[in-house]
């Protein structure tokens, strides 16, 4: 496989320029860190001089932010990278996504999504690497036992060291320059798809450091650890939300399939779980349904949105200008005023509640406006039209702001067109509160009952006459519209320039990057991937760690493998116990990926339907039975229970009797409990009870397909 | 005889209702005729097992009137002629308020013992028409939690919690990290009651009513989000068939799929919602306070965290004449529930002209020219009104005291209740006929008050005489009643309805008297509703005129020399498109009760003041209101002439024929049906043998729904809707057109039932088919149309619907139903 590359002529210059920028704006924050350790809040004061303190630090850092942001300036991107021929699968939407799999020694593949961007600052579109979700195979091409594992958002990244500090600076509410470019660093993934409960053993465990030791040394270390992990946690979270985006933008506009319904389904669940402090524990049984649940409401809020925004901008007459994304949803919406109808009054009053911007009509800064504005042509039903229509009149606009639409209650304000600091100050507040309640007050959720109901009853009026002070999902559409950015077509260039300016300016983590630096970075770090995927202590190695520590589960009991977690956690993740690979255990664990498959399967069987047969393709319910019934020995509660509900569910003979064989096969109490509770069934005819009692009287011999397939099985693996 | 006739036909001894609140057949079809990709069965496989395989199917099954949730299952639900007219009605003189939909008011008065039936049920109950539900014994049926729902089982609520909360703690946890769907703790509590209650084999009659996916069309036009419900709603199909077929009445019992309507959902539009209580608010709308019965953007406001949901006034800054005054007199009254089409109630518009003038004349400082102006102009208005109202003053006294014995006669039975059950007399619902008995009274008592006050203030003002006429010593609620509409408006009225003063104040004529043309700020409403339109229009498949048509009723007395007709029923039904594109819609009926429509087309429709109707008839043209002319969908008999054909009198089932599948299907049948009055056998005032009282009674009773009757029904554009409680992006329903009308009836059964199997019935049928088929079904029809002595005496009359032949058993060579012949003599 020929690795992709990617050329940056005529940008040296550019980058060191932008390092020696990030140096010094690194030095100043090390210094202003320094400065603020000194003269931070004594513990023993009063809570007055706390709040006059933070007064202070929170306006310092305000106009300090300002000023970080006026240095914030476009970059010119990469130029097309050429992708190998050999890796492409050609797709049926190849204008906009390209998918590339890479072969990984070991049995594994590297499944990257590219889509063709358009950056602000560019006038050429080209072939971005996105996403890249790492599939274990177990070297063969059956999914039966595949297991998907790692997933980069390749914008993703590990922040720079002026990032890193800044996120650690309370009420530090701005972005901190871009990472410089140039690392030849293995990106970071966001998730692990095979094991999602470590991160919630993380979060439990870092919740409870925190708690625990980092707050009682103090408010600097709590603040600035605090503050770094929400940072961290948050910029995390919207590159989550990238991720998300792109695979529902993939799988919508119907690229070449690269995963399965159930895989994408998993993925997207999981990722969305990603939110939720216990989200990593969920069984897997339940992603289905979680996930379909998830689409429903995300498209419920965007609906909603759309049409509050648009009732509300007629309500204004201004013009409402819906955005769509490349699969023709719409996720972001612009208002308008037409020039002609500044400074014109109106009967009614402006009433700004849900529009959040102030009225355009007594505006001034309008009046004078040399921003961008767009000319359109209306018919007489007020369609937009070409300008050659008869009887279509021109009406000059000036944009005045751009809403996100996927939101719960109201569309988010993200871009101001007149007051930048607008959705900032917006964006700001909710961070505020809790910082200052938490941070200088030391006031949480649990600390005091008043605290609580107050705080409750805030949230509660906020969430609930929709105020734009209280979202914690605007990250989500944040992320969304640097999507939006690189792949709409529809807005002019100057526009998107002038979006993207706006939206820079309103981040408030420090550890993001902006849009141009996001598309280099991620050429860098799929190029980088790459080269870990190829080299044999890269992927190749930590795929076989990975394998080596699920094979615990193969090994040990469960008190064992709590035990191994602790000390995994205790450690800070330094240890984790693994087992020694070998073919008999890496054929056991191809085994137990099946059963998994095939328990999972007959569990959703058992459960969807109460007769099987009319739901499902019975040669693929016996199947997987027989799978089951072949390694009895090896399957847990989950399958028998499955089996013997598929038995009672179904009038198919052929695929009772592999119930039954299935049940006889298991080898533990539980198929003897279920055998037992079918021949009490007061349904079931006679021959049939009789035929159960039989199983239940003597044991049923092992399958002699499962003892070839095991052979087979563990020669191919010793091979390998 | 006839029992046993009737019987030897009849097999389903069970009958299982799944009514599926807006299911559009189109949608439930293409999605059953889908394939799952990897099982290579349908999407819906058990609909398609159950019904397409093993049942019968409409094809073209309608709803007949509006395609609204609380209408349009009282049709299901008693077979006879619409009665309730929206999900929300007000009374004009009390502002008493009929909400059908709302459960958690029902719950709340059920638990203290107020009410015991869904104010659906009982309205219902006050019009004698009883629910398919009756025709079974109270311990011979189970039923869900519905819109006409009897009685309350709170056990279903505890059990529905308990279900969901103690559980596998792991579980527990998986689903409050998911997010906890209270919404469906119910409905799985419901579904398993039933499913238990299939083991009993002395249960006859079981439904399950669910609602999810109207919730989700409302909410989402996605294709995913749908199908979800869809396959939700498809398990369940699953597992109530496979329950009956392990029951012991498996053969014998049928089991039925039915909608109240379709939706109007499209993948690729929002619909997109119009203010029409911003509208009446704003100085062009007439700057009405207008009452609704939810709440304006409910769930963005802290106020509509009430569950109780009183009335909601929209208070106006841009009133004329009544600032500050928006909770004593509001003027419009405004049902939007349903969305696609609301109704409007206006104030007697000459109650506005009164007051207008009576604050002027309580003004100190005004000219002697124009107080005797004033003076004369109320005192002429009075006079105009005066035998009409006196009218109804009178009756409703004679009405009154009629209710006030009733009231002494409830209360002796009340107290004549026993005041414990035995567990029989439980099961045979005794105790929840005592629980009937109290509400009743306590209703009565109710109305009495609201009533009477009204009258006395009605009484107020007809007592004055302009000779002892002083206004500053008038207090003005005691003439002109606080919280009232009035008497309904009469075209005339809405198409210039004084809504204030005119901006240069009263005007007098030459002759010293008020000109009345001067002095007052007018709206035509039909002019106004139909000028609407919008500056964004971003969708191309959406117009920017939100509104459709507006109907009104008008009494056929009025406009019958006009039309050259004779021989029509009282009403006429007004269609006004806008512009020059208007119709009548013409009835009649023959002595079987059939009904027949002519449609005409007409233009300029005005009243004058004196009454006199003037329009001008034209020819049949595009774009006239339903756009049946221009419709390819249009089946007339082969070789007639379109324009000819379409000016003929019709019969309703000559015209479901020809215009079920055009663009608005069933729309002049459905007009008629929603708008006019239909004679309710039970309610008939000349029927032999009732006591006076009992006359008074009925007439009450009927006085009581005509109050319930709007001003004018405004009609949705395609694709637009009028929710103003919240956004409803995802669809609608509510209009006539066949997206919003098409609704679902399967059946299928048991052996013993005969219920035909693998049949498509292409054969159009509106909602009142299916409460005859469904007593057919189980032998309780005597002929096509006539029920039962047993259930004549439960309050059960002819039928209006025809039969769903095609799904009846039969022999061959004989007519499915056992005819008989007979005629009721009960």
């Amino acid at each position: 496989m020929r690795p992709v590359e990617t050329t940056r002529r005529g940008q040296v210059s550019e980058q060191q320029r932008s390092r020696i920028g990030h140096l010094k704006e690194a030095r100043k924050l090390l210094q202003f860190a320094k400065d603020y350790i000194q003269m931070g809040p004594q513990p023993r004061r009063g809570l007055r001089n706390k709040s006059h303190l933070s007064e202070l630090l929170l306006t310092f850092l305000l106009v300090f932010s300002q000023i970080t942001q006026l240095k914030v300036t476009a970059q010119t991107l990469s130029e097309n990278s050429t992708p190998s021929a050999a890796a492409v699968v050609p797709t049926s939407t190849e204008k906009l996504f390209r998918l590339e799999r890479l072969p990984i020694a070991g049995g594994a593949e590297l499944i990257s999504i590219h889509a063709q961007l358009q950056g602000p600052a560019q006038n050429n579109r080209e072939w971005t690497p996105l996403v890249s979700i790492l599939r274990d195979t177990l070297g063969d091409s059956d999914p039966e036992n595949d297991r998907l594992r790692y997933l980069w958002p390749l914008t993703y990244t590990r922040p720079g060291l002026a990032q890193r500090l800044a996120g650690a600076v309370p009420f530090w509410y701005t972005r901190a320059g871009n990472k410089p470019t140039g690392s030849r660093k293995t990106p970071p993934p966001v998730i692990d798809l095979s094991a999602p409960e470590k991160q919630a053993w993380e979060k439990i465990f870092w919740t409870a450091l925190q708690t625990v030791l980092l707050d009682s040394y103090g408010m600097p270390i709590k603040a600035s650890s605090y503050t770094y992990r929400r940072n961290l946690s948050e910029y995390r979270r919207s590159q989550v939300v990238r991720a998300l985006s792109v695979l529902s933008l993939y799988q919508a506009v119907g690229g070449a399939p690269a995963f399965s319904e159930a895989e994408m389904s998993e993925i997207q669940s999981r990722l969305l779980l990603t939110d939720k402090t216990f989200g990593g524990l969920v069984d897997d049984h339940h992603l289905q349904r979680y996930y379909e649940r998830q689409v429903t409401s995300v498209r419920d809020e965007r609906g909603h949105n759309w049409e509050l925004l648009r009732q509300r901008a007629e309500a204004e007459s201004l013009i409402f200008e819906p955005l769509e994304m490349p699969d023709g949803s719409t996720t972001h919406a612009m208002l308008w005023i037409a020039k002609d109808e500044l400074g014109t009054k109106r009967k009614q009053t402006y009433d700004e509640r849900f529009l959040n911007i102030s009225d355009p009509r007594s505006d001034n800064r309008l009046k004078n406006w040399n921003g961008h504005t767009e000319t359109r042509f209306y018919d007489s039903e007020n369609r937009v039209v070409a300008a050659n229509t008869a009887g279509a009149h021109p009406v000059e606009m000036i944009p005045l702001a751009l809403y996100g639409l996927d939101n719960p209650k109201i569309p988010m304000l993200l871009v101001d067109f007149r007051d930048s600091f607008n959705p900032k100050k917006r964006e700001m507040s909710r961070r505020v509160l809790q910082d200052v309640t938490r941070n200088f007050v030391s006031l949480s959720g649990a600390g005091g009952v008043a605290f609580f109901l107050g705080r409750t009853v805030f949230d509660f009026v906020t969430a609930r006459r929709g105020m734009d002070i209280n979202q914690p999902s605007r990250l989500r559409t944040y992320s969304q519209l640097k999507l939006l950015l690189a792949l709409n077509n529809s807005l002019e260039p100057e526009l998107k320039s002038q979006i993207d300016a706006r939206l820079n300016r309103v981040s408030v983590n420090p550890l993001e990057n902006d849009l141009n630096t996001e598309v280099e970075l991620a050429h860098e770090q799929y190029q980088a991937l790459k080269a870990y995927a190829v080299r044999p202590d890269g992927l190749a190695a930590k795929l076989d760690r990975d394998r080596r520590e699920e094979m615990v589960r193969l090994k040990h009991g469960k008190a064992e493998q709590v035990l191994f977690r602790l000390a995994n956690i205790l450690s800070f993740g330094a240890y984790t116990h693994r087992e020694k690979a070998s073919p008999e255990i890496r054929s056991r664990l191809d085994l137990a990926r099946r059963i998994t498959y095939h328990t999972r399967f007959l569990h959703q069987v058992a459960k969807s339907s109460a007769r099987v047969e009319v739901v499902w393709n019975l040669d693929e319910v016996r199947r997987s039975l027989q799978f089951i019934a072949d390694y009895g020995a090896e399957v847990g509660p989950s399958a028998t229970h499955a089996a013997a509900t598929i038995f009672l569910r179904t009038e198919d003979d052929e695929t009772r009797r592999v119930c039954l064989a299935s049940l006889s096969r298991i080898q533990n109490e539980s198929a003897k409990a279920e055998l037992l509770r079918i021949s009490r069934d007061s349904r079931l005819d006679l021959v049939w009870k009789e035929r159960v009692l039989s199983y239940l009287n003597k044991p049923h011999p092992a399958s002699p397909t499962a003892a070839a397939a095991d052979k087979s099985r563990a020669e191919r693996f010793g091979q390998q | 005889m006839f029992v046993g006739a009737t019987n030897s036909f009849a097999q389903a001894k069970r009958l299982v209702v799944l009514k599926v609140d807006g299911l559009p057949y189109s949608i439930l079809d293409r999605s059953v005729q889908e394939r799952n990709p990897r099982t290579g069965k349908s999407q819906l496989p058990w609909i398609e097992h159950v019904f397409y395989q093993r049942g019968a199917r409409l094809r073209n099954f309608y709803v007949r009137g509006m395609s609204l949730s609380a209408p349009s299952w009282s049709l299901l639900d008693t077979g006879q002629h619409l009665q309730v007219k929206g999900n929300v009605e007000f009374d004009r003189y009390t502002l008493h308020t009929y909400d059908y939909l709302n459960f958690i008011p029902f719950y709340f008065k059920n638990a203290e013992g107020s009410r015991i039936d869904m104010p659906g049920a009982e309205l219902l109950d006050a019009l004698g028409l009883p629910l398919l539900c009756d025709a079974f014994p109270h311990d011979e049926r189970y039923i869900s939690f519905q819109l006409y729902q009897r009685g309350m089982r709170f056990a279903t609520l505890r059990d529905g919690l308990k279900n969901r909360f103690v559980k596998n703690p792991r579980e527990l946890l998986d689903e409050w990290t998911m997010g906890l769907q209270t919404r469906s703790v119910f409905f799985e509590q419901l579904e398993k009651e039933l499913i238990q209650s299939l083991d009993n084999p002395k249960i006859r009659y079981l439904d399950l009513y669910i609602s999810n996916f109207d919730h989700v069309a409302h909410h989402n036009r996605d294709r995913d989000s749908q199908m979800m419900e869809l396959r939700e709603m498809d398990s369940l199909v699953g597992r109530i068939w496979t329950a009956i077929a392990n029951s012991s009445l498996a053969a014998d019992t049928a089991f039925v799929m039915v909608s109240d309507h379709g939706f109007n959902t499209d993948e690729k539009i929002y619909s997109q919602g119009y203010n029409l209580v911003k509208l009446l608010g704003s100085r062009k709308g007439g700057g009405h306070h207008v009452i609704t019965k939810r709440h304006l953007l409910l769930d963005y406001s802290l106020k509509g965290v009430n569950f109780m949901v009183p009335l909601i006034t929209t208070t106006t800054d841009d009133s004329y004449y009544l600032k500050g005054q928006s909770t004593s007199y509001p003027t419009v009254l405004l049902d939007f529930d349903g969305n696609e089409r609301a109704s409007i109630h206006l104030r007697d518009n000459d109650l506005n002209l009164l007051q207008i003038l009576l604050q002027h004349l309580q003004r100190n400082k005004l000219p002697d020219p124009v107080r005797r102006a004033a003076t004369d102009a109320f005192f002429a208005t009075v006079e105009r009104r005066r035998v009409g109202w006196q009218k109804h003053l009178n009756e409703l006294n004679e009405e009154l005291v009629a209710l006030r014995s009733r009231i002494q006669d409830q209360r002796k039975l009340w107290e004549a209740q026993p005041k414990n059950f035995t567990r029989r007399e439980i099961e045979l619902g005794y105790d929840d006929q005592k629980k009937r008995v109290f509400a009743q009274l306590e209703k009565s008592i109710g109305q009495e008050k609201i009533y009477s006050e009204y009258g006395r203030t009605l009484a107020g003002l007809l007592a004055l005489k302009q000779e002892s006429f002083a206004p500053l010593k008038l207090k003005l609620e005691d003439l002109i009643a606080k919280q009232a509409m009035g008497e309904r408006n009469s075209i005339y009225q809405l198409q210039n309805y004084i809504v204030g003063e005119a901006p240069d104040g009263l005007q007098l004529r030459a002759d010293g008297s008020l000109d009345g043309e001067k002095s007052f700020a007018r709206v035509d409403y039909f002019a106004l509703l139909h000028n609407i339109t919008v500056r964004n229009n971003v969708q191309p498949a959406v117009s920017n005129r939100p509104i459709d048509l507006v109907a009104n009723r008008i009494p056929s007395s009025q406009i019958k020399h006009l039309v050259h007709e004779e021989g029509l029923t009282a009403d006429v039904i007004w269609v006004n498109g806008g512009g020059d594109k208007q119709a009548l819609i013409l009835a009649r009926e023959d002595a079987k009760g059939n009904l027949s429509f002519r449609y005409l087309p007409i233009k300029g429709l005005t009243q004058d003041a004196l009454g006199g109707f003037h329009f001008e008839m034209i020819a049949w043209q595009r774009d006239l209101p339903l756009r049946i002319f221009e419709d390819e969908q249009l089946i007339i008999p082969r070789g007639e002439d379109r324009a000819a054909w379409l000016s003929e009198w019709h019969t309703d089932l000559e015209w479901l024929h020809a215009l079920h599948l055009t663009k608005y299907s069933n729309g002049i049948v459905g007009l008629y049906e929603e708008l006019a009055y239909h004679r309710n056998p039970r309610l008939d005032l000349d029927e032999p043998g009732i006591s006076p009282e009992e006359q008074l009674n009925r007439r009450f009773t009927q006085r009581q729904r005509n109050l319930a009757e709007a001003d004018l029904l405004v009609v949705a554009s395609n694709h637009w809707n009028f929710d103003v409680r919240g956004f409803n992006p995802g669809g609608n329903h509510g209009s006539f057109l066949r997206v919003s009308t098409h609704s679902t009836f399967m059946l299928a059964g048991g052996d013993k039932t005969q219920l035909p199997r693998g049949v498509i019935i292409d054969e159009p049928y509106d909602s009142l088919s299916f409460m005859p088929t469904m007593l057919a079904l189980t032998g309780n029809l005597r002929d096509d149309k006539t029920p039962l002595p047993v259930l004549w005496s439960k309050g059960f009359r002819r039928f209006p619907g025809r039969l769903v032949k095609e799904v009846l058993p039969a022999t061959p060579g004989k007519d499915p139903i056992a005819v008989t012949g007979a005629s009721p003599t009960h």
